[in-house]
C-alpha cells in the first residue's frame, strides 16, 4: 500500500520533472534558452493558450471534452475587436465594455455547447467539434475573411507594458489562473466537477443535477476561451478567424500532458499550467536550437499519445472507441 | 416479435435518399438547368476526393470510432505525390497509399492497443501527418511537371463517352469498399464491433486487429483522396485539402451511418456525399457565401448525429 | 416507523415482488434473507428510491410517500450503505459525506472547509472513526470506507425530522472478524438514532444482530421470525423449501457420462486476483454445475476457462493439451464455447441478423481468402432454425427483435454449429419464460448425448441439481464440496446450502 502511494505521489510530479528536464535540455544545447528575455517571451506566447487550456480543463475534469475552442476563440476575438472599435476604440473610454461583452459571448457559446451535448445526448467531442466549425464559419461571415486592427495603445499595453520584465498580459493570465484555482478548489461547482469525473452514477444518486453541472462546466470553459481570445488579440493587435487557429490541438495537448486524466476526476488547473509551459517550452526551445517550428505538431502528437497512454489505467477500461 | 420494426425506424432507413431527391427537386425548381445531366455529372466529379475520404471515414465510424486525421493525411498525400512523382512516376501512388495505411494503422494501434480514445489518437496522428507534410514540402505549394503528370496519372484525368475517368475510379473505389464491407469477414467483423463489441470479444475474435485494420483502411482512403486531389490540381501543399474534414464527417452521418456504428455503410455515404454536393452547389446557385456553408454543415452535423445516434449503446454520454 | 404495504413490482415477463408487507419500528433491526433471485435487491431498491414500485404503499410514520430518486428517500431519512461502495474515490471524506448538501458551508460563494471539516468530524465520531476528514477517500481501507458510508447516511439525521432507516447490504462480506464485531456493536449502539434493515447471506450474523427476520422467497414474504426463536436450519428450509420437479429438468434423459474421456482439466489453478486453488475435470457428456452465492467466484472460473483471464498459477488443459496462451480466440479454436450471463450485452449482437450472429465465432469456416460464402451461412442458419425450432420469420431477421428464448437458441446454435465440445453456460435461463427454459433444458440434454461437456452456472439451485451430473459447491473462490448427482440420488437444496453460506 505504501509503495503504491509512493508511486502515485511520484506520478503526480512527472509533468513538472518533464518541464524541468526540457528546460535543462534546451539550455544545454543553446545557453540562450536560459535567459530572462526568453522566459518573458515564453510567458507571452503561453498566456492565451493557458486561458483556453484552463477552460477546457474544467470540462475534462468532468470526463467530457470541449473541442469548440477554435471557433469560440475566433468568434470572441472578432466580436471583441468590433465591439471595442464601435464603442470608441479605446479601453479608456466606453470601449472597456467590450471585455465583459466578450466574456458574455463566450459564456453564451459555452451554454449552447453544453445544452446541445446534454439535452440532445450527443457525445461532447462531436457536439463541440461541430459547434467549433459553426464558430469558424460565423467569424468568417462577420469579418468577410478580413483582419480587424486594434490600435488602442492602452489595450495593447497588455503586451507592451512590462513589469519586472514580464508583459502585463502574463500577470493578467496569472490572475485568471488564480481565479480558476479558486473555482476549482473552493466552490461547490468546482468540487462537483470532480465528483462527476470521479463517478457520474454515484454523483447522480447523491442528488447532484449532473446535466446542469455539465452545462455550467461548458459555460465556465466558454468564458475562459473568451479571455484567451482577448489575450490573443492583444498579443497580435489584430482579430480574425485565424486567431483561433491551432488552439484545439495545443490546448488539449497541454491539459493531457499536464497530467489531467481524460476520464476525468483528477488533475486540475495547476497541472494545466505545467502542461501549457511544457508545450510552449518545446515550441520555443525548438526554435532556439534551430529546428523548424513545423515539427511542433508532430512532437506534440507523440507527446499527447505518450501522456494519455501513461495516465490510463487499462485494467479498468473495457472498451475504448 | 419477428422483425417488427416501428414505422419511424423503417422510415429512417429511407431518409437519406429521400433527402437527396427532395434537395435535387428543390434546387431543380429554382433552376431547371441544375438538373441537366451535364451539371449533375460535373457535380458528381467535383466531389470525388471528398467521396473517397468519406468512404474511408465510414469504415471507422462503422466500428463506432472516429477519424479526425483524414484531412491531415490527405494534405500529406498531396505533398508526397508531388514530390515523388519525378522519381517514381505512377509508383508515387503506391508510396502514398502505403503512407496512408501506415498512418492509419498507427491511429489504430494507439486506439485499440494503447486504449487512447480515437478522437484524441487521430488528432495526434493528424498532427504528426501535418508535420510530415510541412517538412516534406518545406511549407510551400509544389507543382507537378505537366508531362510527368500526364504520363503517370493521365488515365485518371481523361473522359470516356463523356464520363470523367475520375468518377469511374471513385465508383470503383466505392465498389471495393462495399465489397469489403458486405462480402468479406473483415467487413462483417466491423459491423459486429459497431453493433455489439462485447459480443465480438466473447465470440473469440481478436477485436484489436480488426480495429487497427479499419483505421488503416481509413488512412489509405484519405491518402487516395489526397492523391486524386493533387493530380487534379497538378500540385501539392500541406494545406491543399483544408476544409475536407467537416464535409466528410457530414457526408457519413447524413448518409445514415450513426456515430455509434453498426448500421449504414459505404452506400449510405455515397448518398450522403451527394447530399453534401447538392447542398454545396445549390448554395452557390442561391448566392449564399461560401462561409455560410461551414455554419450550415456544422449545424447539419449536430442534427444528423442527434437523429441517428443509438442512445441505448451510450449508458453515460460524456 | 417505516412500512411497506402490499408492494408489487413487475418487470417484463417476471413478477419480482408479489404483495410484500414489511414493517420496521423505531430503533428496530430487521434481518432480510432470501435466495438469489428471491427479490431482495429489488425490494431494497424500492426502499431507498432507486426503483419505483408498481402498486402498494410505502409509509413513513403512517404517511404515504413516493420516492422517485435516492435523494427523495434520503430527504425522508432513508439511506443505503451499499455493498459495492458508493463513495467517490477521488474526493475527500468530508466532501463525500456532504456531497449534494454543501449549501450550509458556503460563505461568499466559497466552501468553508473548516466548518465542513468540523461537521464531518461530528459525523465520523458517530461511527467512532478517527480520521482526518480531508483524507482522499481512495486512501482509506475498505472497512474505513464502509464506516464513512454509514457516517454519510447518519448525516441525514440533522436534516430530517423523524428517525432514520438505514439499509445495510451485505456489510460484512469483506470484513475481518474483528471488524464485523466492531460494526455490530456500532449498529447496536446506533439504534437510538436509527432503525436498520440488514441484508446478508450469513444467517448466523443475521440471527445475532437482528430483532426480527423476514424470509423472502419467490418475491413474497414467506415468514417473519423473531430472532430469539430463529434457527439456521429452519430459516434455510423456509428460504428454499420446494420440491424438485424431475420432469421439468428432463431427468429421465440424463445418461451417465464417459469417465475416461476428459475434455477439460484445471490443475491447481489460481484465478487472477484471488488467492484460491481450483482443480476440476470435465468429461464428455458431463454437466458440471458450479454452485455458490453471488460473488463466491463462479464467474471468474468460467472466464478463466474461456481465456478471458489468465490464471496466476496452475495449468488448464483441454483434451490433454496444456493451454499456454490465454485469449478468447485461443479457447474458441480449442472448441470452447461461452454463453454469457448478459445475453443482450455479450451474447447477441442486436442489429445483426440470425446468420450473421451464428457465424460470428466461426467465420473462417464460411469464407475463403477473407470472402464470405453467404449462401452457406444462410443454409447453416436455416438448418439450425429448424433443428432448434427457433421462432423467426427468416434468417434475415435482426436478432435484437427476437424473444429472449429465441435469442438464447441462436447463441447456442452459434457454438454448437461451430463444433464446440466444451460449453460454458452462465445463467442460461436468466430472464426466460418457462417454456423457453424447458427448451434450454432439452438442449442441454441433447448436447450431453452428443458428448459435449458442459459447465453450468445455474440461475437457481433447483436448476443446478436437476440438470447436472456433478456439482461443485464454491465458497470464497474455492471448491468446498463435491456432489454426485445421479438421477434418483440427487442432493437436496439443503445439502448444498449448508456448504454455500
Amino acid at each position: 500500500m505504501n509503495q503504491f502511494l509512493a508511486m502515485e505521489n511520484f506520478r503526480k510530479w512527472i509533468p513538472l520533472l518533464v518541464l524541468i528536464g526540457l528546460a535543462l535540455f534546451f539550455t544545454a544545447v543553446n545557453p540562450n534558452f536560459l535567459s530572462f528575455r526568453n522566459f518573458a517571451r515564453i510567458a507571452i506566447s503561453a498566456s492565451p493558450a493557458l486561458m483556453v487550456a484552463v477552460g477546457v480543463t474544467f470540462v475534462i475534469l468532468m470526463g467530457s471534452i470541449d473541442l469548440s475552442m477554435e471557433g469560440t476563440v475566433a468568434v470572441c476575438a472578432v466580436l471583441f475587436a468590433l465591439m471595442l472599435n464601435a464603442l470608441g476604440g479605446s479601453i479608456a473610454g466606453w470601449g472597456w465594455m467590450a471585455i465583459p461583452g466578450t466574456l458574455f459571448v463566450g459564456a453564451i457559446l459555452g451554454a449552447i455547447n453544453g445544452l446541445i451535448h446534454v439535452q440532445l445526448k450527443i457525445p461532447s467531442f462531436m457536439a463541440s467539434l461541430s459547434l467549433g466549425f459553426v464558430g469558424i464559419g460565423l467569424s468568417l461571415l462577420i469579418t468577410g475573411g478580413n483582419r480587424i486592427q486594434i490600435e488602442d495603445p492602452i489595450f495593447r499595453s497588455l503586451l507592451t507594458l512590462r513589469i519586472g520584465g514580464f508583459a502585463l498580459m502574463s500577470y493578467a493570465a496569472l490572475a485568471a489562473l488564480l481565479i480558476a484555482w479558486f473555482i476549482q478548489d473552493n466552490t461547490t461547482i468546482g468540487r462537483n466537477f470532480y465528483a462527476i469525473g470521479g463517478g457520474e452514477d454515484l454523483a447522480r444518486s447523491s442528488g447532484l443535477n449532473v446535466g446542469k453541472l455539465r452545462i455550467t462546466g461548458f459555460v465556465v470553459a466558454g468564458i475562459f476561451f473568451a479571455l484567451g481570445a482577448i489575450f490573443a488579440v492583444a498579443r497580435l493587435g489584430i482579430a480574425e478567424t485565424e486567431t483561433g487557429r491551432n488552439f484545439m490541438f495545443v490546448s488539449v495537448t497541454s491539459v493531457v500532458v499536464g497530467g489531467t486524466a481524460l476520464r476525468g476526476g483528477s488533475g486540475g488547473v495547476w497541472n494545466t499550467l505545467v502542461g501549457v509551459l511544457i508545450v510552449n517550452v518545446i515550441g520555443n526551445g525548438m526554435v532556439v536550437i534551430g529546428l523548424p517550428d513545423y515539427f511542433q505538431d508532430g512532437v506534440l502528437g507523440l507527446l499527447v499519445i505518450a501522456a494519455v497512454y501513461l495516465s490510463t489505467d487499462r485494467r479498468s477500461l473495457s472498451f475504448v472507441k | 416479435m419477428n422483425g417488427g420494426l416501428t414505422y419511424t425506424e423503417r422510415m429512417r432507413r429511407h431518409f437519406p435518399w429521400i433527402t437527396l431527391v427532395s434537395a435535387l427537386l428543390l434546387v431543380g425548381m429554382t433552376d431547371i438547368n441544375f438538373l441537366s445531366p451535364e451539371n449533375l455529372l460535373n457535380l458528381a466529379t467535383d466531389i470525388v476526393p471528398l467521396l473517397v475520404m468519406a468512404v474511408g471515414m465510414t469504415l471507422v465510424i462503422y466500428i463506432g470510432s472516429i477519424d479526425l486525421s483524414s484531412q491531415s493525411i490527405a494534405n500529406m498525400a498531396t505533398v508526397l505525390t508531388t514530390i515523388s512523382l519525378p522519381a517514381l512516376g505512377v509508383g508515387s501512388g503506391l508510396l502514398v497509399i502505403a503512407a496512408g495505411l501506415l498512418f492509419g494503422a498507427i491511429s489504430g494501434v494507439v486506439t485499440a492497443r494503447l486504449k487512447v480514445p480515437s478522437f484524441i489518437s487521430t488528432l495526434a496522428v493528424g498532427g504528426i501527418a501535418l508535420s510530415v507534410g510541412q517538412f516534406a514540402s518545406g511549407q510551400q505549394a509544389l507543382h507537378m511537371d505537366a508531362e510527368q503528370r500526364k504520363h503517370a496519372f493521365g488515365w485518371i484525368m481523361g473522359t470516356t463517352a463523356g464520363i470523367p475517368h475520375e468518377l469511374i475510379v471513385a465508383l470503383a473505389i466505392v465498389a471495393v469498399a462495399w465489397f469489403i464491407q458486405n462480402r468479406m469477414t473483415a467487413g462483417r467483423t466491423f459491423k459486429a464491433i459497431g453493433a455489439a463489441e462485447p459480443v465480438v470479444v466473447a465470440s473469440g475474435i481478436r477485436v484489436e486487429r480488426y480495429k487497427i485494420l479499419a483505421f488503416a483502411l481509413s488512412g489509405m482512403f484519405a491518402a487516395i483522396a489526397g492523391l486524386m486531389f493533387s493530380v487534379r490540381l497538378s500540385g501539392g501543399s500541406p494545406t491543399l485539402a483544408e476544409g475536407f474534414l467537416l464535409p466528410a464527417i457530414v457526408a457519413v452521418l447524413v448518409g445514415g451511418t450513426p456515430l455509434t456504428g453498426g448500421v449504414g455503410g459505404v452506400t449510405n455515404t455515397l448518398i450522403g456525399t451527394m447530399i453534401v454536393a447538392v447542398v454545396r452547389s445549390s448554395m452557390l446557385y442561391l448566392n449564399i457565401p461560401a462561409t455560410g456553408q461551414q455554419i450550415f454543415f456544422g449545424l447539419v452535423l449536430i442534427v444528423a448525429i442527434a437523429t441517428t445516434i443509438d442512445r441505448s449503446k451510450l449508458r453515460i454520454v460524456k | 416507523m417505516f412500512e411497506l404495504q402490499n408492494v408489487e413490482k413487475r418487470y417484463p415477463g417476471v413478477h419480482v415482488l408479489k404483495g410484500v408487507d414489511l414493517k420496521i419500528g423505531d430503533g428496530e433491526i430487521i434481518g432480510l434473507v432470501g435466495e438469489n433471485g428471491a427479490g431482495k435487491s429489488t425490494l431494497m431498491k424500492i426502499i431507498y428510491g432507486a426503483v419505483q414500485h408498481d402498486a402498494g404503499n410505502v409509509l413513513v410514520d403512517g404517511v404515504p410517500v413516493h420516492f422517485r430518486t435516492p435523494r427523495d428517500a434520503m430527504q425522508m431519512g432513508v439511506g443505503m450503505v451499499y455493498q459495492e461502495q458508493s463513495l467517490i474515490s477521488n474526493l475527500t471524506v468530508m466532501e463525500n459525506i456532504f456531497l449534494g448538501f454543501e449549501k450550509p458551508f458556503i460563505r461568499f460563494g466559497a466552501i468553508n472547509w473548516k466548518r465542513m471539516s468540523e461537521a464531518a468530524r461530528k459525523q465520523l465520531r458517530k461511527v467512532k472513526l478517527d480520521i482526518n476528514p480531508a483524507t482522499i477517500t481512495s486512501r482509506l481501507t475498505f472497512s474505513q470506507r464502509q464506516l464513512v458510508e454509514l457516517a454519510k447516511v447518519l448525516a441525514l439525521e440533522e436534516r430530517v425530522d423523524g428517525k432514520l432507516v438505514i439499509l445495510l447490504d451485505e456489510p460484512t462480506s469483506v470484513l475481518s472478524k474483528d471488524e464485523i464485531e466492531l460494526l455490530f456493536s456500532l449498529v447496536r449502539e446506533l439504534r437510538r438514532r436509527a432503525s436498520f434493515i440488514f441484508v446478508s447471506h450469513r444467517l448466523d450474523e443475521i440471527i445475532d444482530l437482528s430483532d426480527r427476520i423476514y424470509v423472502l422467497k419467490d418475491g413474497a414474504v414467506v415468514d417473519v421470525i423473531s430472532a430469539d426463536e430463529a434457527q439456521i436450519e429452519t430459516i434455510q428450509k423456509k428460504m428454499v423449501g420446494r420440491e424438485i420437479n424431475r420432469e421439468y429438468y428432463r431427468e429421465n434423459r440424463q445418461i451417465p457420462y464417459n469417465k475416461d474421456d476428459v475434455l477439460l482439466e484445471l490443475d491447481h489453478v489460481t484465478v487472477a486476483g484471488r488467492e484460491n486453488d481450483v482443480s476440476l475435470k470435465l468429461h464428455a457428456g458431463e454437466v458440471l454445475a458450479l454452485v455458490g452465492v453471488e460473488g463466491s467466484g463462479r464467474e471468474p472460473i468460467l472466464r478463466t476457462i474461456f481465456g478471458m483471464r489468465k490464471p496466476e498459477k496452475g495449468t488448464v488443459s483441454i483434451r490433454g493439451m496444456t493451454v499456454r496462451s490465454f485469449s478468447a480466440s485461443q479457447s474458441v479454436s480449442h472448441g470452447v464455447g461461452y454463453i454469457p450471463r448478459e445475453r443482450k450485452i455479450e451474447g447477441i449482437a442486436s442489429g445483426m441478423n440470425v446468420f450473421e450472429n451464428m457465424t460470428l465465432s466461426q467465420m473462417k469456416n464460411y469464407s475463403k481468402g477473407g470472402m464470405l460464402d453467404i449462401a452457406a451461412e444462410r443454409e447453416l442458419a436455416r438448418d439450425w432454425i429448424r433443428r432448434l425450432s427457433i421462432k423467426v420469420a427468416s434468417e434475415n431477421v435482426d436478432c435484437g427483435n427476437l424473444s429472449g428464448g429465441n435469442q438464447q437458441k441462436v447463441v447456442l446454435a452459434k457454438w454448437r454449429s461451430g463444433g464446440s465440445e466444451i460449453i460454458l453456460l452462465d445463467h442460461p435461463t436468466r430472464g426466460l419464460d418457462i417454456g423457453a427454459k424447458e427448451d434450454v433444458y432439452e438442449m442441454v440434454r441433447d448436447m450431453s448425448v452428443d458428448g459435449v461437456g458442459i459447465i453450468l452456472v445455474a440461475d437457481t439451485l433447483e436448476e443446478a441439481i436437476g440438470l447436472s451430473h456433478t456439482i461443485a459447491v464454491i465458497k470464497d473462490g474455492e471448491i468446498r464440496k463435491w456432489f454426485n448427482c445421479q438421477p434418483g440420488a440427487k442432493p437436496s437444496l439443503y445439502d448444498l446450502i449448508q456448504h454455500m453460506v
